[in-house]
């Protein structure tokens, strides 16, 4: 008897889901709805949670215009990867069964590359916004474009204006082993080539150290022994607020240049102040210096819901996703993907971004994006370099 | 030279912390067959318990109590935070399994580690935390060419202070025999009169007591912390268990000091990226060829 | 006489028809056309797979495996790898990953076979560690690395049959399942399965009676890891990539809490144990935060008030009550 109604309770459970699953699917959403793929957890989720924010602050703002396609309006659906390659494909997958028109994924190139992967698969028009791999739109991905940069912008800005700032002659050049921070310093590499064909410079270290550890002195120990004149880690944050502490105590003296993943409000905490200030970065335009009339509205609308500007760069390039793909839903009137990738690859031009004017090529890459370099100050904040 | 004394200074550093978790993983193994693993994420726990006595409390206690005044504080109400939180743990989730084996004992472990991860996240957030620069010292001496920090100094005095308390109750006194009584045969101690609730309660508040310390230490030490980082240390300081001899107290010691030179020079000397994987490699060995570990006494399996 | 008989009929008859019913319901299930749901319950088939492969090995013979996520992974890159680097088809390396799988327990179990148990496990443990770390540092370049090896390709043989929606691969992975769970009925009932529970149950006086202990054990774990390599095979495929992180410390423990949740041993309870486990984040997504705090306090209750197991293995308790009845006790 107890075994009979044992077998009934499963049964019942199995009849509740196979009933919620006919009654999800009958459904029909007014509501546009995009994705948004994010490290909503885990040691990246400042950016992740940046991300949401600025793309649903985009989303209000042409809400509050009238929405799109005739009054529909955009709503995001967030999920989150972790910022760890089987959660993002597991979320790329969940975004492709939820049937969205288009997705905004993610921070992160080792990251990006599997959802890449599945939503081209799965011909689903994607756009990343912390992506800066070359790799990335090297392999004729069809529906992949991005609205930030690429790293051999920033390694040629690394090897032609960081190295004549800093007379530099012997560097230093430290990775993680991960697709960005590898692709960065392979760029930044190649770059310097001409410069240590002619015997000016030279690259005494270079290696990698491994993502997630908390010790770091025996990899530091080797690049102190090298005697560089300047140290580029091309890794993240959280590795990068340890390493510069690790650094300074081990008596490595000379300036310390991050990649675009490597400074931010995070990694001044981790260093504590006393560390971080006068470390400098590579990075994109931050928000807090661009002046057109859309980073100004889009500043206003944001400071108002959360008291404060975001801080990353790439969080502002989700939200230019996001209007970016809005424009084109609303303009093609269509949500099917190979109409919009052809679109914004053949059609889209000039359009006002956020971040400046944004026209994709036909790899899918953002003509024209600049980078410049960063300094933290003595109040812990983010400003250009003068040298 | 140079290298090789800052690191065997780092190992030994380490290795304290991988003694201080190992001691707790030792008695409880050993009185009660139990691999509690939950008891890394207790480590955590003391860490992050610390982060919030310092950080959050940052002005009352150091302007009362000066920089190590503050970290002597944190250590201690983070020691009796976690004693309490240890015997609730057995209490709650394991005094009831007792009866049911040992395989549903290690499914409540895990459910407790899994649930005490959690819980520091719903606490404190998903984020790193960091152990912010105005609580930590820094002032540092310098010996030849080598950067000694004072709380490197410190950390090693107070692991080997509390390491040295720990054995001397351990082998010295009556409270302590009784202990390891327990240890070789739970049931003939308690036919001998031995009290083995008192036992109980003895190893499962002291051991998390002194995993809470050691985090505190850590949270110094590494300044990041993260609600994960009770599964890696709580691996390694069980290796550590294993390595002195699980159930021998003094040989989690070793076994944790050990431990954390071998990693020390593994990493330098061998390959940075797979000195875990060396230290794995140091375990299997060990369980093969002389499985009782360095200190350990040949149990003989009864039929 | 006559009312245990009939008890007895009713019951397989009951049981028969369950079976029937859950088929039907499973074949039936794509209809819903959700795809989201699908893929939850393609999962579902994933960690069925795995827990039935860990079954053989913790719940059959009672060994402490905590890092049966290693030989997933061995098939899973070896899928990978094989794929992505010579052009194989996957269908083609769904064998030879579990071959390969096979072959790493082989090699590396053979020496730690006779430790016993708790030994075992931290022995378990610290093998699955040593393949994930070996596999995040890219030995010889072939792993990829923490960024693990992406742009596999789905099944498909030549161009007119491919598995790649959503239906197909539920489909791939539940013929799968369904097959080994029929093989597994097999080896439970065979000389083998009896040889592994008798070791199980007192492993000298297995010995005593003159199974070779050792070789059931080996084959034991050779089984597990070649039906997770297969797990791996198409987990690899479903997902296009594969990275060291799908692999650690914590899925083997969440393997090894499907097969003691469910009920060691048994089939039907492995697979109730992964319907929790797969299922569970799903019905309490609305929960976010807690919904972990929930799932290890639930571990925690589920072992307080029900230590064997949500459907413990009855072995052969039944035919001994209808025995009793028959010699006249009617008092159990």
């Amino acid at each position: 008897m107890k075994k009979i109604k044992f077998l009934l309770g499963i049964s019942v459970l199995v009849l509740v889901v196979y009933i919620t699953s006919f009654g999800v699917m009958a459904a029909d959403k007014p509501p546009v709805v995009i994705g948004l793929q994010g490290p909503i957890t885990g040691p990246y989720a400042i950016e992740g949670e940046m991300a949401k924010q600025c793309v649903e602050t985009a989303a209000a703002l042409i809400n509050e215009k009238g929405g799109i396609l005739g009054g529909r309006m955009i709503e995001i659906m967030v999920v989150d990867d972790a910022m760890k390659p089987k959660e993002s494909a597991l979320a790329a997958i969940k975004l492709i069964s939820k049937a969205v028109p288009a997705v905004i994924q993610t921070y992160g190139s080792s990251i990006t590359k599997p959802a890449s992967d599945i939503y081209e698969r799965y011909k689903k028009v994607n756009i990343a916004y912390g992506a800066t791999d070359t790799v990335l739109t090297e392999e004729g991905l069809e529906y992949f474009l991005r609205t930030c940069g690429r790293t051999d912008t920033q390694g040629n800005f690394f090897a032609e204006y960081v190295v004549n700032v800093f007379g530099a002659k012997r560097i230093a050049i430290m990775h993680d082993n991960q697709s960005f921070s590898v692709g960065l310093a392979k760029n930044t590499k190649k770059a310097l080539q001409p410069k240590i064909d002619a015997g000016e410079v030279e690259i005494v270290y270079y290696d990698a150290i491994t993502p997630g550890e908390s010790d770091f002195t025996v990899p530091l120990t080797k690049l102190r022994e090298t005697n560089p004149d300047i140290f580029y880690f091309t890794g993240y944050f959280p590795e990068a607020g340890l390493i510069i502490r690790q650094a300074r105590n081990i008596g490595i003296t000379c300036p310390f240049v991050g990649g675009d993943a490597a400074l931010n409000d995070e990694f001044i905490k981790i260093a504590g102040l006393e560390m971080a200030k006068g470390c400098l970065m590579t990075q994109e335009a931050l928000l807090k210096d661009i002046r057109y009339p859309e980073a100004v509205e889009f500043k206003e609308a944001y400071n108002a819901k959360y008291g404060y500007i975001p801080s990353s760069p790439w969080a502002v390039y989700a939200a230019d996703a996001l209007n970016v793909i809005a424009y084109a839903i609303d303009q093609t009137g269509s949500t099917d993907s190979d109409v919009l990738v052809d679109y914004l690859k053949n059609k889209l031009e000039n359009f006002p971004g956020i971040t400046g004017s944004i026209s994709f090529d036909e790899k899918g890459d953002r003509i024209g994006t600049g980078i410049s370099l960063y300094v933290v100050t003595d109040e812990g904040g983010f400003e250009i370099y003068n040298p | 030279m140079r290298v090789f004394l800052e690191q065997l200074l780092n190992g030994l550093t380490i290795g304290s912390f991988y003694a201080l978790i190992a001691l707790g993983y030792s008695m409880v193994y050993g009185v009660m067959k139990l691999i509690n693993f939950a008891h890394g994420d207790l480590f955590a726990l003391g860490s992050y318990l610390g982060f919030t006595i310092l950080v959050l409390g940052t002005a009352y206690i150091t302007s009362y109590l000066g920089l190590w005044g503050g970290m002597i504080a944190a250590m201690l109400i983070a020691a009796i935070c976690l004693a309490v939180v240890g015997t609730l743990v057995e209490r709650i989730a394991y005094r009831p399994i007792y009866p049911s084996g040992r395989l549903p004992a290690v499914v409540s472990a895990l459910g407790v580690s899994i649930f005490l991860q959690n819980a520091i996240m719903v606490v404190w957030g998903p984020r790193p935390q960091a152990y912010i620069a105005s609580v930590v010292p820094s002032a540092y001496i310098k010996m030849g060419e080598i950067r000694i920090t004072l709380l490197q100094i410190i950390i090693l005095v107070l692991s080997f202070l509390l390491m040295g308390i720990l054995y001397y109750i351990i082998q010295k006194t009556t409270f302590g025999a009784a202990i390891r009584a327990s240890a070789l045969d739970r049931d003939t101690a308690a036919l001998m009169g031995i009290n083995i609730n008192t036992i109980i309660f003895f190893i499962f508040a002291l051991g998390p007591a002194l995993g809470g310390t050691a985090g505190v230490m850590v949270g110094m030490y590494y300044r990041k912390i993260s609600f994960v980082m009770g599964w890696n240390y709580g691996l390694k300081a069980f290796t550590a268990t294993i390595l002195g001899g699980i159930g021998n107290i003094p040989g989690a010691m070793i076994g944790g000091l050990l431990l954390g030179i071998l990693e020390m020079l593994g990493s330098v000397y061998i390959s940075t990226a797979y000195k875990d994987v060396f230290v794995f490699i140091v375990l299997i060995l060990v369980l093969i060829f002389r499985p009782r570990g360095l200190l350990g006494e040949k149990i003989a399996e009864k039929v | 006489m006559k009312e245990n008989t009939n008890l007895k009929h009713k019951n397989i008859f009951i049981k028969n028809w369950s079976i029937i019913i859950l088929i039907i319901l499973l074949l039936l299930f794509p209809l819903t056309g959700n795809n989201y749901f699908i893929d939850v319950a393609f999962f579902f088939g994933i960690y069925a797979l795995l827990g039935l492969s860990l079954n053989v090995v913790l719940g059959e013979v009672g060994l402490f495996d905590l890092g049966h996520m290693a030989f997933m992974a061995i098939g899973a890159y070896t899928t990978a790898i094989l794929n992505t680097n010579f052009g194989i088809p996957i269908i083609i390396l769904l064998p030879i990953s579990a071959l390969a799988a096979a072959g790493f327990a082989w090699l590396v179990c053979s020496p730690i076979i006779d430790l016993r148990g708790d030994y075992l496990c931290i022995v378990t443990i610290g093998m699955g560690e040593i393949v994930r770390l070996t596999l995040i540092n890219n030995p010889f370049g072939i792993t990829g690395g923490p960024n693990g090896v992406f742009g596999i390709d789905f099944p498909s043989l030549g161009s007119f049959f491919m598995i790649d929606s959503s239906t197909e691969f539920y489909f791939l992975i539940w013929i799968v399942v369904g097959l080994t769970i029929l093989a597994l009925i097999n080896l439970q009932h065979s000389r083998i399965g009896r040889a592994w529970n008798c070791i199980r149950e007192d492993e000298i006086a297995a010995e005593a009676t003159g199974i070779d202990v050792r070789r059931y054990k080996l084959l034991a774990f050779i089984l597990g890891a070649g039906l997770a390599g297969v797990a791996g095979n198409i987990y690899a495929s479903k997902l296009m990539i594969v990275s060291p992180e799908s692999f650690d410390f914590m899925e083997s423990c969440m393997l090894f809490c499907i097969v003691l949740i469910g009920g060691m041993g048994s089939i039907p309870g492995v697979l109730v144990g992964a319907a929790a486990i797969s299922l569970f984040p799903e019905v309490f997504r609305a929960f976010a935060q807690y919904r972990m705090l929930i799932f290890g306090s639930a571990m925690v209750i589920m072992m307080i008030f029900r230590p064997g197991g949500i459907w413990p293995r009855k072995r052969g308790a039944v035919e001994f009550k209808s025995l009793l009845l028959k010699a006249g006790r009617d008092d159990v």
